[in-house]
């Protein structure tokens, strides 16, 4: 039932302002991408535009090889699951999951047992007889998702389904979704701010920046191997040395880093994540630098260096932490650097 | 809406909501003496003989003619302000509307426009083009109730999730089932207190069946009219009037329940 | 659904917009044009201010004109005061608060026309009052020199009019603030005058004008608990209108214009007064 996502050039305008200027994005047939980018870009916006709950002002989307573009929402199947639950709240949870199932032509018998088999698939089946409003936050999710498959979409919408939920619970949904991709696997479009969650849920993670996707990868690479230093910004690489690339190394403040893999040569910034910078003696490592700031950050603490190229930072695990004002030295470990173009403009 | 009052406070208050619930009620203390009432001479401060001569006298007068011709104008009128009053709801709270504080002055208008105003100038023009007066009539009533469906709705609509819709547009639903089991289902009880306001337009409505009906029309209050404004018929006053009362109240208590429910 | 833009608007606005500006647009065109010998029962057209100026020379009119606007003003400055009040007590008790809600409530349908005919039996000479009372001279409230049964009768119905809508009102967020402002030191007084009376003010100047609107151009009342004269501005309309001669339906349609203009410019008066209060409203929000 799942088939594959495609979306080609979609714009969307509003006001004469471009919120998506040509988002090209492809989810396949049973993959989970996780559409990422900070808040107020248009992730939902991309999303409804999908779900046909918008219009695009130019640009195509096409399911399994059929072009959705100008069809009404409830003949695309894209089934749509939102931050807010949206439980009717006249119709028992039976019959919510039963909804896309009666819409569709079913016998009230024969879609309330179907919808039976979508609830026990979430783990609600003995609430089916209650009203939403008597449920949990995550209850109400989980029935909200058992209702989305339902309706057998061919591409299951998520928007920032999880975001009102806590910790815990959210972690559960986590579960859930993968479980779910075990037994039914559908083809999902995730949209999310939260990077922990794209990374637990899903294959590829799709980073939205200024109206285009600036980079599509599984999360691992796109935080090692960031396409610019935008994305590297986004999701919180804060190490940039500026400098340039001569054959097969990073000349800069820092000397010559040599590169593991080819770059072509010119001016390029040399990121590598905070979280694979590690600490060694004034007398060793790839820069050397004091210690101008230590801050705790859950059980790691990040440590801030100056050295010839700039601020540098490192995160060190619990143990012995430098003070400020102490001199160190930071590893920068070959197969974690990385050069992305500098920022224009 | 409570809060922990000291306990002199609360003592304190108790009167006084005695005081503001005698004052809705004692009005009509003397509606349910006299309906119950064969003699009650004047000093006397209770009916002498009890009995239900007003209301075999009411019935005589065509009370229940009067109560089915009000129920039928009350209908009209809610059956045709409803609807246009949630659609254009609908719209002030939902859509972009242009020109926007002038639609809503007109809307508003018929609240400033004197009922009385309004059907004389209207009769006018229907008479000469040969309009049945009821067709006056029922028009003049529901632009009167137009104000109270449009506003009872727009601010319905103004804490309704469109959301619903269109999540049950991607599960598949057309536009005709999403308006028959998501929209009206959720905005039933808004509907029915819209509804019964409109009702009680046409169900209270005096001067425009007067004006339209020359008093050939007889609704409910036409016949408290005749009645009370002459002497000696109080028996028969009280009858007919809690006929045109308790009618609505049930309406209202129905409307309330559902009103309930839908908050569930 | 894409489709929320105006013209979609326009076509939902339609099935009310419509009838009401046909109505009220042809009435009062017909009404103006009527009085002012534009379009006559019978004859020519001939333009002329002749009809409103027999009503300005006749005393009908200007005694109407002071007794409607009296009995208005009296009746909405009572009902007002009885309104806020049982709101403002009705939000202090649960149970009181309860039961005055469902009386308030159960007042509203009650047809003005009804509520006459019980003032009527409850305030007449030989009214229940009178025989509670047991007075040897009961003073004439009704069809008295001081419209005290009119007044009484609107008093009664709006007030409850009021209280529900200033309910209304203040069951969005006038508890939170109502317990913060106590915890910065502000006692029931004072928050009364500071967070509960600014907060309800918006919506008591929108029911006030309302309601003196409404009982300006209402027929019902005080042609059955009235005198004979003065007779407020629609009991004068509609004996002009019902005269037989029908030169006299013209200046029923002159009564009836100059009645629609001053509900008018009192509703105009409570949008600029509500204006001013919002902003008060507001700004304790």
């Amino acid at each position: 039932m799942s088939t594959d996502l495609v979306l080609d050039g979609l714009v969307r305008r509003f006001g004469g302002a471009a919120v998506l200027d040509g988002v090209d994005l492809t989810v396949p047939a049973g993959g989970v991408v996780a559409l990422l980018g900070p808040s107020g870009t248009g992730k939902s916006t991309v999303l409804r535009l999908v779900a046909g709950l918008d219009t695009p002002d130019a640009g195509r989307v096409r399911a399994g090889g059929r072009d959705l573009t100008g069809l009404a929402p409830e003949r695309r199947g894209t089934a749509l699951v939102g931050q807010r639950p949206r439980l009717f709240p006249h119709l028992s949870v039976l019959d919510n999951v039963a909804f896309p199932l009666a819409v569709a032509g079913r016998r009230r018998r024969a879609a309330r047992a179907e919808a039976a088999g979508h609830l026990d698939l979430v783990g609600l089946a003995d609430l089916a007889g209650r009203r939403p409003a008597t449920l949990s936050g995550g209850q109400e999710q989980r029935v909200a998702l058992a209702r989305a498959l339902a309706a057998a979409p061919a591409v299951l919408l998520l928007d920032e389904p999880f975001s009102a939920l806590d910790p815990g619970v959210r972690e559960g949904m986590h579960r859930l979704l993968a479980d779910l991709r075990g037994a039914v696997s559908p083809t999902v479009l995730l949209v999310t701010h939260d990077r922990q969650e794209a990374a637990a849920v899903a294959d590829t993670v799709a980073v939205l920046l200024d109206g285009r996707i600036a980079q599509a990868a599984p999360a691992g690479e796109l935080h090692t191997r960031p396409a610019s230093l935008a994305v590297s910004r986004f999701l919180g690489g804060v190490n940039e040395v500026p400098g340039a690339v001569e054959r097969g190394a990073h000349v800069s403040a820092l000397g010559r880093l040599a590169l593991p893999c080819a770059s072509p040569d010119g001016p390029g910034v040399l990121v590598v994540r905070q979280e694979a910078v590690a600490l060694t003696g004034p007398a060793d490592g790839d820069a050397t630098g004091t210690v101008t700031r230590v801050t705790p950050r859950g059980a790691r603490w990040r440590v801030e260096v100056t050295t010839p190229a700039g601020p540098l930072s490192a995160e060190t695990g619990p143990g012995r932490t430098p003070a400020p004002g102490d001199a160190v030295g930071l590893v920068l470990p070959p197969d974690q650097r990385w050069v992305v173009p500098q920022a224009t403009g | 809406m409570t809060r922990a009052a000291p306990a002199w406070r609360r003592a304190a208050v108790a009167p006084r909501v005695a005081l503001a619930l005698a004052w809705l009620a004692v009005p009509l203390v003397p509606l349910l003496l006299w309906a119950a009432a064969d003699r009650w001479p004047f000093p006397a401060v209770l009916p002498t003989d009890w009995g239900l001569t007003g209301w075999r006298q009411a019935a005589g007068q065509g009370a229940g003619g009067a109560l089915g011709r009000s129920v039928l104008l009350g209908l009209a009128v809610a059956a045709l302000a409803t609807p246009a009053g949630a659609m254009a709801g609908r719209a002030l709270a939902l859509h972009r509307v242009p020109a926007r504080r002038l639609v809503e002055a007109l809307l508003l208008a018929p609240v400033a426009v004197p009922p009385f105003a309004v059907v004389m100038g209207l009769t006018t023009l229907t008479l000469r083009a040969g309009v049945p007066g009821t067709v006056a009539l029922v028009l003049v009533l529901s632009v009167s109730a137009l104000p109270y469906t449009v506003f009872v709705m727009r601010s319905a609509y103004a804490g309704y999730d469109v959301g619903f819709e269109e999540e049950a547009r991607t599960l598949g639903a057309g536009p005709r089932a999403v308006l028959l089991r998501v929209h009206l289902p959720l905005a039933a009880p808004a509907l029915a207190t819209a509804a019964f306001l409109a009702f009680l337009v046409g169900w209270s409505d005096y001067v425009v069946t007067l004006v339209v009906g020359g008093g050939q029309l007889v609704t409910l209050p036409m016949l408290v009219g005749a009645l009370s404004s002459a002497t000696g018929n109080d028996a028969v006053v009280a009858a007919v009037s809690l006929t045109a009362v308790v009618p609505p109240l049930l309406l209202l208590a129905a409307t309330a329940l559902l009103a309930r429910r839908g908050a569930r | 659904m894409p489709a929320r833009g105006p013209r979609r608007a326009l076509l939902l606005l339609l099935p009310a917009a419509l009838p009401t500006a046909a109505v009220l647009g042809a009435a009062l065109t017909v009404a103006v044009l009527q009085s002012t010998g534009l379009m006559p029962v019978v004859g020519e057209p001939d333009p002329t201010t002749a009809t409103y100026r027999a009503l300005a020379g006749d005393r009908a009119l200007l005694d109407g004109l002071r007794v409607s606007l009296g009995v208005a003003a009296a009746s909405t400055a009572l009902a007002l005061a009885v309104g806020l009040g049982m709101a403002l007590l009705a939000r202090t008790t649960r149970l009181g608060g309860r039961l005055l809600r469902a009386a308030a409530a159960a007042t509203v349908p009650v047809p003005h026309l009804v509520g006459a005919a019980a003032v009527g039996l409850l305030l007449a000479d030989s009214g229940l009052a009178a025989r509670a009372l047991g007075a040897e001279s009961f003073p004439p409230l009704v069809a008295g020199p001081l419209w005290v049964a009119v007044v009484a009768e609107y008093a009664w119905k709006e007030s409850a009019f009021v209280a529900l809508v200033v309910l209304a009102a203040l069951a969005a967020g006038e508890r939170e603030l109502d317990e913060t402002a106590a915890t910065l030191g502000a006692g029931p007084w004072q928050r009364l005058r500071r967070v509960a009376l600014p907060m309800a003010a918006p919506a008591a100047v929108a029911a006030g004008g309302v309601t003196f609107a409404y009982v300006l151009g209402s027929y019902d009342v005080a042609w059955l608990l009235g005198r004979s004269y003065p007779e407020p501005l629609p009991v004068l309309a509609y004996r002009l209108w019902t005269d037989v001669d029908l030169a006299r339906r013209e200046q029923a349609l002159a009564v009836a214009v100059v009645t629609t203009a001053l509900a008018l410019a009192c509703l105009l008066v409570t949008a600029a007064l509500l204006a001013r209060t919002a902003r008060t409203a507001r700004a304790v929000r």
